[in-house]
């Protein structure tokens, strides 16, 4: 195992190589840093820029890229409360209160740091056991990924906000947006009133920018005082502990990493669930271990940037382990890749570790690499993102507003996107000002369309006899847990509804 | 006097500009970027040869070319698109013939037909298949056959309605009793036939990336494919709906047809490139390069074939 790694670092490690993963993080962790610019935009868009490199160097560039902008997702989501894509969305919940509180320094950091341990022990986890986890992948079907989606579900609840009952119409109105567009199986038309632009369902992209980027800076240009006294606090306390990580953060924050990445690389692992189920699992692990859950989006979290920032890093490699193994894409970036491995004559799956096992030994330790001058990049970037918030207010915003629009106009179409963009913000206004949790709309929106198919599929698989149920174990265990996540939701929200009143008097 | 006849002259100067303009504007062709539109995501085969395709017709015409991707609908998104661009030369359609001539025939409220575009040339091959995991307990079409026929409500993926209608013509012909499981592109069939959820597949062509992991049963192609040439056509086996399905370069409808000549040979050019050899060798779509004077009557006769298709299994299309 250690020599073909170690020769393989030697073909890797040239400096023709080590300069391509070097732009490739770079390029990435730049658009990733934009609003509404995520990972799969910034490889879609580079794979043609590899048709004339080698091999090696090509993938490790696309690979670079997709770990680096993962990981500067984040910068945006903290200083902006705009993240660059949907699994970025917690980081900005918990990172900036944190950054109004003048601590954004300290979150960016922490981010980073999260990025950077869940990304190498994601891929060490891929160069170690890439072909048993891939069996046991294969061995979760639609039976299994359906209960595994209830499970994630029903953290929803956990998320939503004072109101349960706010948070299931949130979570609903998700799921009930996700249906729109044809519908899987005979291409019904629904919900899509005519627009043919709506085919593939409402954009994601759009939807989420309006619903948090754009509602977020409607809100803030309305007041526009305050706007000016947080800008003072987004300048930082002047308090040097409070621009990097002190001991206690850590503290704080390594349980919330080291279950942050765990759920990363078994969301990863499992083709179709993704970044943001994995981002959004963690967090709300991480908020339930808290003793107080409601100052993470009041006051800010370390350990809530962390525990999303690691699972949201997690997910890529771990990705890779059912393309490697299997040749099965388990997430939008291993998709792109397989284009990428093609065109370079790697056919993905099993046989690649014996037809180019050169090249793979190659590109693990690229990844390797990646991972470390992302730690490199994303340190010296930062303090070029975090010159950004010194800027006066009315610049930031205009120039927000404006990478708002640009990031919608790429992923939806063009000005198609831009409308749906605007009628999400309105509605994530009036969201904010009543108090429905956002955040659930979104995950029920993310969710809903794999766990729609997932359903069906179940259903067929399952066609007259239900019982054949308890051949499948993990499913079970799943459903067991989504029962009993929900009960002790429901009695926590009834005990605090009992103290409520009780503290009133 | 003199005015009216310095009118006139003036008049016929300029209908003869105009005469001249219309050869004008082909001979000029191309005489600024030309757009390439895409009606998948990019990434996927159909994009990944566009975008060396369009390469290489930058090169042979002389003008950069550049690809947009409109998904959604099966390429219902970029063609409604399309419909509405004006016949300048500027921009044009490379995909898969089945979105203009199996789609309208699913869903007949889709504003568009076959009809409202012109057609340059075929360029590649699809090399679709119904297939089978590897752990199947049989090796061919007639194992096939009889294991359903023992096996009722044996499971089916079906990608897509076409998927499906196919399976059901089978079905209804042989008296089998299928279980359709549904699911999302190649990679969602793969997924079900390599966890061995299902029995049966349809295949867009994708299964030949994965040697050793399906067994190909009959090919959906109206002649047999190069790398399974035991394998036999679902024409063959006695089944309607087997049809080729190859990538197409459309124009918007009026396009000068001397510029669609100038695209046909650049790309007749561009398919002898070793890239575009290389591309197509590694995503398994073969080229087959037939040019404009015989595209006309294949786009009818695939109307045609399909169309028949989707009357023959009594397929109610979606309100």
């Amino acid at each position: 195992m250690m020599e073909p790694l170690i020769a393989g670092f030697g073909a890797a490690l040239t400096f023709y190589n080590v300069a391509f993963i070097f732009m490739g993080v770079a390029i990435g962790y730049l658009v990733g840093a934009l609003p509404g610019l995520g990972k799969g935009t910034a490889t879609a868009v580079a794979i043609p820029i590899t048709f004339y490199i080698e091999p090696l160097a090509a993938i490790a560039f696309l690979i670079g890229i997709s770990k680096g902008s993962t990981a500067g997702s984040a910068v945006s989501a903290i200083l902006m409360n705009t993240p660059g894509e949907p699994s970025s969305a917690p980081t900005a919940m918990a990172g900036y209160p944190l950054a109004r509180s003048g601590k954004a320094q300290k979150a960016l950091k922490m981010g980073l740091y999260a990025s950077v341990i869940g990304d190498f022990v994601s891929t060490c986890a891929l160069i170690l056991m890439a072909q048993t986890l891939a069996d046991y992948a294969l061995a979760i079907g639609p039976i299994e990924l359906v209960a595994i989606l209830a499970f994630s579900l029903t953290f929803i609840a956990a998320l939503s906000g004072k109101s349960m009952i706010k948070g299931l119409i949130a979570g609903l109105f998700g799921i009930l947006c996700s249906t729109v567009g044809l519908e899987i199986e005979t291409s019904t038309e629904r919900l899509i009133f005519g627009m043919y632009e709506l085919y593939d369902g409402l954009p994601l992209i759009p939807v989420a920018i309006g619903m948090l980027a754009l509602s977020e800076m409607m809100v803030q240009i309305g007041d526009r005082r305050r706007l000016e006294q947080e800008t003072d606090l987004l300048r930082g306390s002047g308090k040097p502990e409070d621009a990097k990580v002190t001991l206690e953060d850590w503290r704080k924050s390594a349980v919330a990493i080291i279950r942050g990445t765990t759920v990363g690389i078994f969301i990863g692992i499992l083709p179709g669930l993704g970044a943001s189920t994995g981002s959004f699992l963690s967090y709300g692990m991480a908020r339930r271990a808290s003793k107080d859950p409601d100052a993470f989006e009041r006051d800010g979290a370390i350990e809530g940037v962390a525990a999303a920032e690691s699972a949201d890093n997690a997910v890529v490699p771990a990705s890779f382990v059912p393309l490697f193994a299997l040749g099965i894409p388990g997430s939008v970036i291993a998709a792109i890749l397989i284009g990428a491995f093609v065109i370079q004559g790697v056919t993905p799956g099993p046989l690649m570790f014996i037809e180019q096992a050169e090249l793979m030994q190659g590109i693990y330790a690229s990844m390797l690499a990646a991972s470390l001058i992302l730690l490199f990049i994303g340190y010296f970037g930062q303090n070029m993102f975090a010159r950004v918030i010194k800027l006066s207010p009315s610049l930031v915003l205009s120039t927000v507003v404006f990478l708002c629009c640009l990031g919608s106009y790429l992923q939806g179409g063009g000005m198609f996107g831009l409308y749906i963009m605007v009628i999400f913000a309105v509605i994530g206004f009036f969201a904010r000002k009543y108090d429905f949790s956002f955040v659930t709309f979104l995950i029920g929106f993310v969710i809903g369309d794999g766990f729609e198919l997932a359903l069906r599929q179940t259903i067929g698989l399952l066609k007259g006899t239900p019982e054949a149920i308890v051949d499948h174990p993990v499913a079970i265990v799943f459903w067991v847990l989504t029962i009993v996540g929900v009960a002790a939701v429901l009695r926590r929200k009834k005990n605090s509804t009992e103290a409520a009143p009780a503290a009133a008097e | 006097m003199r005015f009216l006849k310095s009118l006139g002259l003036a008049a016929t100067a300029a209908a003869g500009l105009a005469l001249a303009a219309l050869p004008a504007q082909a001979a000029d062709w191309p005489n600024g970027p030309l757009t390439m539109l895409i009606g998948y995501k990019a990434g996927g085969g159909t994009d990944t040869k566009g975008r060396v395709l369009a390469k290489l017709l930058g090169k042979e015409l002389g003008v950069p070319v550049k690809v947009i991707n409109k998904p959604g609908g099966g390429q219902a998104t970029s063609l409604l698109w399309f419909k509405e661009q004006k016949p300048t030369g500027k921009v044009f359609f490379f995909g898969a013939v089945t979105g203009l001539t199996l789609n309208p025939h699913l869903k007949p409220s889709l504003n568009f037909r076959y009809t409202d575009f012109d057609y340059c040339c075929r360029v590649t091959e699809f090399q679709p298949a119904l297939v089978a995991p590897a752990s199947a307990p049989f090796d061919d079409w007639a194992g096939f056959i009889a294991h359903a026929k023992a096996n009722p409500g044996t499971k089916y993926a079906a990608l897509s309605p076409y998927a499906r209608i196919l399976m059901q013509l089978i079905a209804e012909k042989d008296g089998l009793d299928i279980n359709y499981i549904p699911t999302k592109g190649g990679a969602g069939m793969v997924q079900l036939v390599l966890g061995n959820q299902v029995m049966a597949a349809y295949s867009g062509g994708i299964h030949s990336r994965y040697p050793g992991k399906f067994k190909t049963l009959a090919v959906v192609t109206t002649t047999r494919q190069a790398q399974f040439k035991d394998v036999p056509t679902l024409g063959e086996l006695g089944y309607k709906g087997g049809a080729d399905a190859p990538t197409v370069i459309a124009f918007p409808k009026g396009t000068d047809k001397a510029i669609i000549a100038k695209m046909d040979a650049a790309v007749a050019k561009a398919v002898q490139h070793q890239d575009m050899k290389d591309i197509s060798a590694k995503i398994m779509m073969p080229i087959y390069h037939v040019g404009m004077d015989k595209i006309d009557a294949f786009m009818l006769e695939s109307d045609t074939t399909l169309g028949n298709m989707i009357k023959d299994s009594g397929y109610e299309p979606p309100k």
